[in-house]
């Protein structure tokens, strides 16, 4: 398999992932292929997702360090940043991509993006605006999408 | 009294100069003291583009004082030297000068005012530190944080900053940023908390020679691109550069590769017309220019309601469509009640062929040029501006065939040496460049506002002359120089024919002067006021104008075109061979010399 000739790196963030995951964050590598990964990720407290569980698969391009992983949600989700489609608009996923970060790091970065949506930046351009004109509306219909779609995993 | 008035106004810009067509020496050296840049290198590269050959003179020295065409030589050593003084005037590495150089976009200026003002802020955003962030590994091993893999401290690199990296990992990340383009120029540590740039001493060290080899185009493709002061030619193939030293007057530059541009806009060079309604003109072509061009070609307007009709059948029996529903004979245009057995039979038609050659149709023509249609408008225009530009197309064709077959051939015939020729190779260049000017007034008449009636008619008047005077010259340049290239041996008229074309050379030369004058300080000569007057009463003003409009006035003609201060024929002769139109009091033609 090609899981044969897996780069160090990725063989060493893989075990740091699973010995000492991050806080709300799981990722583990699927068993048929040791580039994609099914990640969870925890509704941070104190945001409209708390409560939620989020499920997201990422996987590591052939180019991995060098070029940045492909991470997209796969739990529904009403995010400024994040179309219906589940991807997601964050910089170090694209032009600040730097060899130097991690699995760990982006995924903390997605965490962190759900902590503090930036409507002004939207990939999402409908949820952008509801955000902006009506931020409480807005935050109740990402709650109400998290127990819809985000409770019963 | 009042239509004299106008006519002064015309004359005395004629007065103005006849030599300083397109503001040659004096203008633009001024121009040239007058800028003060501290970037001193300027008057260093000064004219490296003189060694054009005399037949270029026409070209060269109206444009030489305000650009410099560069090669890649060029370019690079003035790139280096750029480095070499930052370097030296800061006292850093000259990689860190390219460095900021290039942040800078390679403003010596810049640099200096940036740096001197405050180098620490300057140093923090450019990403040259001064002492490594974080201590260099002093134990023997160490792991890169990239692929996690432990090296001994001798295969492991960092930039000032310090942060190490393996030898392969930085290949990579040097790697994947140069295939990503330019970006590779402001390259940093691949540590996200980290600004220390990488610079080309890194690059020659870690990069694979293919990599090195497309940073080093990017490095030199930044000093042009990135340049203020520098651009591209734009035409295809040319690797040549131009410098234009800013606020020096006209945009139009010519590039060794003979490609004339406009160095603002790098579309092709319109002068005397701004780039503004270059843009705004060709975008509309780009938009209408397909539909324009296959509307003309198979279709014509209905006579009532003027929608273009293609006719897709066999007969000539036309019906417009609803709500219009005229019937009309698709040769004529005429109704179709009219036709019948009288004109010739249904099928046929014979008042068109008759009515042809009573010229009625000239009169259709022009009502229909005159109608507010703005399709017939704007199709009246581009139908003319592309016409001069496939004229000059074929002028510049011809000039070529001219320089490398004819006039070889022509000095065998008329035993002639070939500098006694250069008067050919002036009027093709003069054909060539009035081509283009003409060619943009058609622009620049489509935008005119329709209301400034004064304006149009003084533009649509030197329009005329110019165009007209350029007719002259080009039939004479294409027609008549053929007896001579088809003659068996010397024809003893041919020193005649070497004044005619010398000599409405230069006078289509004056008609340009004034037109491309006129048009740049915006008409500015026509003021509202004069509009009524000239409308009123000068008549001889508006003849000019039609008849230079349809552009095919022949033979002599008496037009005033420069030290004459009145505009009917009284009192002036045409000179036969160039035409000009000399003072009674003249004996030889001011304008070739010729004999009356």
């Amino acid at each position: 398999m090609a899981n044969s000739n897996l780069p160090r790196r990725i063989i060493k963030e893989t075990q740091r992932l699973l010995s000492e995951p991050a806080p709300g964050i799981s990722a583990s590598p699927s068993e048929d292929n040791m580039r994609y990964f099914n990640v969870m990720i925890l509704g941070p407290t104190q945001s409209p997702y708390e409560g939620g569980v989020f499920k997201l698969e990422l996987f590591l391009p052939e180019e991995y360090p060098m070029a940045a992983p492909k991470v997209r949600f796969l739990t529904k989700i009403y995010h400024p940043n994040i179309d219906k489609l589940g991807r997601i608009c964050l910089d170090i996923l694209k032009d600040k991509w730097s060899p130097a970060l991690q699995i760990r790091t982006v995924l903390l970065s997605i965490q962190a993006l759900l902590s503090a949506p930036n409507p002004d930046d939207p990939l999402s351009e409908n949820i952008a605006k509801h955000w902006k004109t009506n931020e409480a509306e807005a935050v109740e219909t990402a709650k109400e999408w998290t127990r819809l779609y985000a409770s019963g995993a | 009294m009042e239509s004299e008035d106008d006519i002064d106004m015309h004359d005395a810009n004629n007065e103005s100069g006849e030599d300083d067509f397109y503001s040659g020496g004096d203008d633009d050296a001024g121009a040239m003291a007058a800028y003060d840049d501290s970037d001193a290198d300027v008057a260093d590269y000064e004219f490296i583009d003189n060694d054009s050959d005399d037949s270029d003179d026409l070209v060269s020295h109206r444009y030489q004082q305000n650009y410099t065409v560069l090669s890649e030589v060029d370019i690079c050593q003035r790139q280096e030297d750029d480095i070499m003084r930052i370097s030296t005037v800061l006292s850093i590495s000259k990689v860190e000068a390219g460095i900021l150089l290039r942040y800078y976009n390679w403003s010596v200026s810049k640099v200096h005012d940036e740096w001197f003002a405050d180098e620490e802020r300057v140093r923090r955003s450019v990403g040259l530190l001064e002492k490594p962030v974080v201590p260099f590994p002093d134990g023997r091993e160490m792991t890169c944080g990239i692929c996690f893999e432990t090296y001994p401290y001798d295969r492991l690199h960092a930039a000032a900053c310090g942060h190490p990296f393996c030898n392969s990992c930085w290949a990579g990340y040097i790697s994947t940023s140069i295939n990503d383009g330019p970006g590779c120029l402001m390259l940093r540590c691949p540590d996200p908390s980290c600004a220390a740039a990488v610079g080309q001493d890194m690059i020659n060290v870690l990069a694979s020679d293919e990599d090195k080899e497309k940073y080093f185009r990017y490095f030199i493709r930044s000093y042009v691109e990135d340049n203020r002061k520098t651009k591209w030619c734009p035409a295809p193939g040319c690797d040549y550069a131009v410098d234009f030293i800013l606020g020096s007057g006209s945009y139009d530059v010519s590039c060794r590769c003979s490609y004339g541009f406009c160095w603002n806009c790098t579309e092709e060079a319109h002068r005397p017309v701004d780039c503004g309604t270059v843009a705004k003109w060709i975008l509309k072509n780009s938009a209408e220019s397909e539909n324009m061009n296959w509307i003309l070609a198979n279709s014509k307007p209905c006579p009532k309601c003027k929608r273009p009709i293609e006719k897709n059948q066999g007969c000539m029996h036309i019906t417009c469509t609803p709500p219009c529903k005229f019937e009309f004979c698709w040769l004529c245009l005429g109704a179709w009640s009219e036709h019948g057995e009288r004109t010739g039979g249904f099928y046929a038609c014979n008042r068109y062929e008759t009515a042809k050659q009573e010229g009625v149709y000239d009169e259709a023509e022009k009502r229909r040029e005159m109608a507010k249609n703005s399709l017939e408008r704007y199709t009246h225009y581009y139908e003319r501006w592309a016409t001069n530009q496939s004229s000059r197309q074929k002028a510049l064709a011809d000039l070529q065939q001219m320089q490398t077959v004819h006039l070889e051939k022509l000095s065998d015939i008329q035993c002639q040496p070939e500098s006694q020729l250069k008067f050919i190779t002036e009027a093709w260049l003069q054909i060539v460049e009035c081509r283009r000017v003409l060619k943009w007034t058609y622009a620049y008449g489509y935008y005119l506002p329709e209301h400034e009636h004064a304006k149009r008619q003084f533009f649509e008047y030197l329009q005329g002359e110019a165009e007209s005077g350029l007719e002259r010259l080009h039939q004479c340049a294409e027609k008549e120089l053929q007896v001579y290239l088809n003659a068996e041996g010397p024809s003893k008229d041919f020193n005649e024919f070497r004044t005619k074309l010398a000599g409405l050379t230069s006078v289509t030369r004056n008609y340009f002067e004034n037109l491309v004058r006129a048009l740049e300080n915006g008409l500015s000569d026509v003021d509202s006021h004069g509009a009524s007057s000239r409308m009123g009463s000068s008549k001889s003003l508006g003849g000019g104008s039609s008849r230079g409009r349809s552009g095919k006035a022949k033979g002599s003609t008496s037009r005033s075109s420069g030290s004459s201060r009145n505009i009917d024929d009284s009192g002036h002769w045409s000179c036969e061979y160039c035409t000009y139109a000399n003072v009674k009091s003249a004996a030889i033609c001011q304008m070739c010399q010729q004999r009356r």
